[in-house]
């Protein structure tokens, strides 16, 4: 009778923590990441130093779209990371969100530039399409379709556990 | 020996029907109280009972919001299905057009009547006022 | 160069407490030389940590945003109160002051218990490992010494002005207190295990630390409450969020517990429970901190999320919590007393209630847990409302405050005998259906549940008055603290009731200067104005109330706008009366000008803090006389 009590006293103890260590195991507890497909919207934007306008047909291929802006401080603590990705040949665009256009080219000098070109969405336009909450944010997008989406700072683990999985799914940035 | 053996198997057998019991009520509380929760695109592709309820999760669509009274009523969007909102009520401090929000509420002919709205938010992420010059 | 020291003594006291873990498991314990080298160790390891805390406070009131978390998470321009409190703010520096607290229990159990006991260095060992398991989480996955390269921001971010209010400052710190201070519980209940010898009394002690523990939980619990209330501007004292409900399970683990330490300390009966429960409770501490954490939970109390984060406290709290249950498993014959329990004696009911506690801390967690399986299986999202709570903790409560009344005439190991001529249960019974009468012609009541909850909680201050009469009067011995503490739970559980039933609220649509009834009270919106504070606009709303007496009074509900974030929050304007409050809050602006607010009525709110106020009052007094009974 106490044997049984014990028994079933670690056995349910034992079930609580292997339930929650496969829960933490599963890929879905990046509550940040999300891999629902949707097309690239249609925008108009200037570039940050250029009066540039730039749309959706000068992106092609397949690429990283980082959402940035200089009052962000977890965007500081990105950056790193991202100089890091820009030179091993990944391409990343830069989406300067809801910024003051010195501002964010004065960080830019100041924090070195991984970004192959910079939109400049003061307003947040082409952010609010692409269902952007804040600031950093990071899209995968493959020949127009946005095929994954991270809220939040991307640094080795998330770009080990959440993008590369998908990267080799899919084959993605074998040219390079 | 045989009568405190009686005892102690009428004891085991009340613990375990009391504990029976007991587990049957609480999962039964608990069936009859779950709110589901569903993206607007999951509402217009499943059938939902309509005195059921539930939580929508989106952004509330740019222009959709209209007021009267203390009455509000907007359209929450994931980008692939969207559905009507009405509430009436204060709407929490965080809730904008184009901002994330959480509905508690029931469905009824795809219009979605709200008991609870929430504003969805993440204290680390949020962007600072400037002014945009129109 | 200060942030390096700070973190460098930080890693140099993990290694001291895990050597003073060495020292107390592996040495004998006897050796009064091992003990004097334990208690030591700990003392200077503890003080190491703490200066490094200290350090970390002073860069913290000194801006200086080299620091990675200080720069995110302080401003220039805050208050010091609240650039300290910014600490606190997030995870890193949250979990920090968690250790800190921690390790504190740990020092004042060691300066206050003589090196003489025969528990207190496996006491302290258990801590020891206990705070090398946060440190290491701390230094490896939350480092909150981490420095910004290269140049440092010039102004800081700025802490969520939600969380700028003087109680927010104080109401985690409170709860932390409560949370790690049943270590002391839990590392006597292991040290009582390892040394396995029966005949050692560890309740007596335990009971005195465990108190004060439960006496912090409460209030922070209270105060979390109370700052939902005013500053969120819910309007509510309790919302069953998860991060709400990980709070309640530790507290009703510890009421449980106390109340079984108070008969173990007389007797050895119940150890099983006590012993068990001991280990339930700082578990569910830590089951807390893991679920608040990890991020596993959407809440509003959430912090930053990181796997990493998770898997680590899983796998500590998995390997502290499984090793004292087999610990618990293979000493189980030292705990089991052969006296058996007398049926309704004070020990039955409050095996009974043990009972009882156990099935609602099993209710919350399958709430809090089971959400989770559900998306784990269906991968499909749910939450649990507030109604399936209240279905269970409503008739389990009723039934255990039932229980606890009958046991106010019971006494140790006796069967319960009422002669029911002399005894007040008569009378306090019917005192208490003549309010419940009352109260239900008076306002109208026609909810069973609100009424049987005026009726045994009437009971049991009834009841109690008659004891402190005794008490006071005919000088009769009775535990005092025990009796208010109790007094509050029946005002509790009446104005848990009433404010269910009672409370309502509606929306108003008003223009300046025009006025609307609700709830026998004409609201007047009387001006609007804007008003510039130290880091935020706001404006204000000027409402005239007046009562059908004729009495008026002001309400000015506010919304601010702050700089930093460009946040907006609600300030919330309460007009107290003793029995209910008025509480406005403003929403937005419509295009013809016209303003929507929220009003509500809120019946005997206060008295719900109040009576909490009661019981933490009670459990510090009561543990103030039983450490003057020791010594």
């Amino acid at each position: 009778m106490t044997f049984l009590l014990r028994a079933l006293i670690l056995g349910l103890t034992l079930l609580f923590f292997t339930f929650f260590y496969l829960y933490i195991n599963e890929d879905k507890y990046y509550p940040g990441a999300d891999f629902q497909t949707s097309d690239m919207p249609k925008f108009e934007l200037y570039d940050l130093y250029s009066e540039k306008v730039i749309n959706q047909d000068n992106l092609d291929g397949t690429f990283l779209i980082n959402v940035w802006a200089s009052w962000c401080i977890t965007c500081r603590v990105e950056h790193g990371f991202l100089v890091n990705l820009s030179n091993q040949n990944i391409p990343i665009i830069g989406l300067n969100y809801k910024d003051e256009k010195e501002n964010a080219i004065e960080w830019i000098e100041r924090f070195g530039d991984p970004y192959k070109f910079i939109i400049h969405d003061l307003k947040g336009e082409l952010a609010l399409d692409l269902g952007v909450t804040g600031a950093p944010e990071t899209f995968l997008v493959s020949n127009g379709t946005l095929i994954a989406h991270y809220r939040g700072e991307v640094n080795d683990m998330i770009w080990k556990d959440v993008f590369m999985p998908i990267i080799k799914k899919e084959g993605l940035f074998k040219n390079d | 020996m045989k009568p405190i053996r009686k005892k102690r198997l009428m004891s085991v057998l009340l613990i375990l029907i009391t504990s029976a019991l007991g587990s049957y009520l609480i999962i039964k509380a608990l069936d009859s109280n779950l709110d589901f929760f569903y993206t607007p695109s999951e509402l217009t592709d499943q059938e939902i009972p309509n005195n059921k309820r539930i939580k929508v999760g989106g952004m509330v669509l740019e222009g959709s919001v209209l007021r009267e009274k203390t009455k509000i009523e907007f359209v929450i969007t994931d980008y692939k299905g969207s559905i009507e909102v009405v509430f009436d009520g204060v709407v929490p401090d965080l809730f904008k057009e184009g901002s994330g929000v959480v509905v508690l509420g029931y469905l009824n002919e795809k219009t979605l009547y709200a008991e609870e709205v929430l504003a969805k938010h993440d204290e680390n992420y949020m962007p600072p006022s400037i002014d945009i010059g129109n | 160069m200060l942030i390096e020291i700070a973190h460098f003594l930080t890693i140099l006291s993990t290694g001291l407490f895990f050597l003073c873990f060495i020292f107390s498991f592996l040495l004998s314990s006897n050796d009064t030389n091992v003990i004097n080298l334990v208690s030591k160790t700990y003392s200077h390891s503890f003080l190491l940590f703490v200066l490094s805390f200290l350090i970390y406070v002073y860069l913290a009131v000194n801006d200086d945003f080299r620091v990675l978390y200080i720069a995110q998470h302080s401003n220039i321009n805050l208050p010091i109160f609240y650039k300290i409190s910014s600490i606190w703010s997030a995870h890193e520096g949250s979990m920090f002051l968690w250790i800190v607290f921690l390790t504190i229990w740990g020092a004042v159990y060691n300066f206050f218990t003589s090196n003489n006991q025969p528990l207190k260095a496996k006491t302290i060992g258990v801590i020891s490992l206990t705070s090398v398991g946060f440190l290491l989480f701390l230094l490896l996955t939350s480092n909150p010494f981490e420095i910004i390269l290269p140049i440092p921001p010039e102004n800081g971010a700025d802490i969520n002005p939600v969380l700028q209010d003087p109680l927010l400052a104080i109401h985690p710190p409170m709860l932390y207190m409560g949370y790690v201070g049943f270590v002391i519980a839990f590392g006597q209940s292991i040290a009582f295990l390892v040394e396995g010898k029966s005949e050692i009394k560890w309740e007596k002690q335990v009971r005195f630390w465990s108190l004060i523990a439960w006496s912090f939980l409460t209030l922070g619990i209270a105060l979390g409450s109370w700052w939902a209330y005013y500053e969120l501007g819910w309007g509510g004292y309790w919302f069953w969020d998860p991060v709400e409900n990980v709070a309640l399970m530790p507290w009703l683990a510890a009421t449980a517990f106390i109340h079984s330490l108070s008969v173990s300390s007389k007797s050895s009966i119940l150890r099983i429970w006590t012993l068990l429960l001991s280990i339930l409770v700082f578990s569910l501490s830590l089951f807390g901190a893991f679920i608040v954490r990890s991020g596993i939970i959407d809440s509003v109390h959430s912090f930053a999320n990181d796997p990493e984060r998770g898997l680590y406290l899983l796998a500590f709290i998995g390997f502290l919590v499984i090793t004292s249950l087999l610990l618990f498993s293979y000493r189980f014959s030292i705990l089991v007393s052969n006296k058996r329990i007398t049926s309704l004696s004070k020990e039955s009911f409050i095996s009974i209630n043990n009972i009882l506690f156990g099935t609602l801390i099993f209710s919350t967690m399958l709430g809090v847990m089971y959400p989770l399986i559900y998306e784990f299986i269906y991968n499909q999202k749910i939450s649990v409302g507030a109604p399936f709570y209240n279905a269970i903790f409503v008739p389990i409560t009723l039934l255990a405050c039932i229980f606890m009344y009958f046991s106010i005439d019971s006494k140790w190991q006796q069967k319960l005998k009422i002669d029911l001529f002399k005894n007040p249960s008569i009378i306090s019974s019917v005192m208490a259906i003549m309010v419940v009468i009352f109260v239900k012609y008076k306002f109208l009541i026609s909810d069973f549940w609100t009424l049987a909850s005026i009726f045994i909680g009437m009971m049991i201050i009834t009841r109690y008055i008659f004891v402190i009469f005794d008490y006071l009067v005919l000088k009769k011995f009775t535990n005092i603290y025990s009796i208010t503490a109790h007094i509050g739970l029946g005002l509790l559980i009446i104005a848990i009731g009433l404010n269910n039933d009672l409370s309502k609220e509606r929306a108003l649509n008003i223009q300046i200067n025009d006025s609307d009834f609700y709830n026998n009270y004409e609201f007047t919106f009387d001006n609007m104005k804007l008003v510039s504070g130290p880091n935020y606009d706001s404006v204000i709303a000027d409402f005239i109330v007046k009562d059908k007496a004729g009495n008026e009074f002001m309400l000015s509900p506010e919304k601010r706008k702050y700089f930093v974030r460009g946040q907006i929050t609600t300030e919330t304007a309460i007009h107290v009366t003793p029995f209910k409050d008025i509480y406005m809050t403003i929403g937005d602006q419509l295009d013809d000008g016209s303003w929507i607010v929220n009003i509500q009525f809120n019946y005997f709110i206060r008295w719900i803090w109040f009576s909490a106020i009661l019981m933490i009052i009670s459990g510090i007094f009561l543990a103030y006389s039983l450490s003057r009974k020791r010594s």
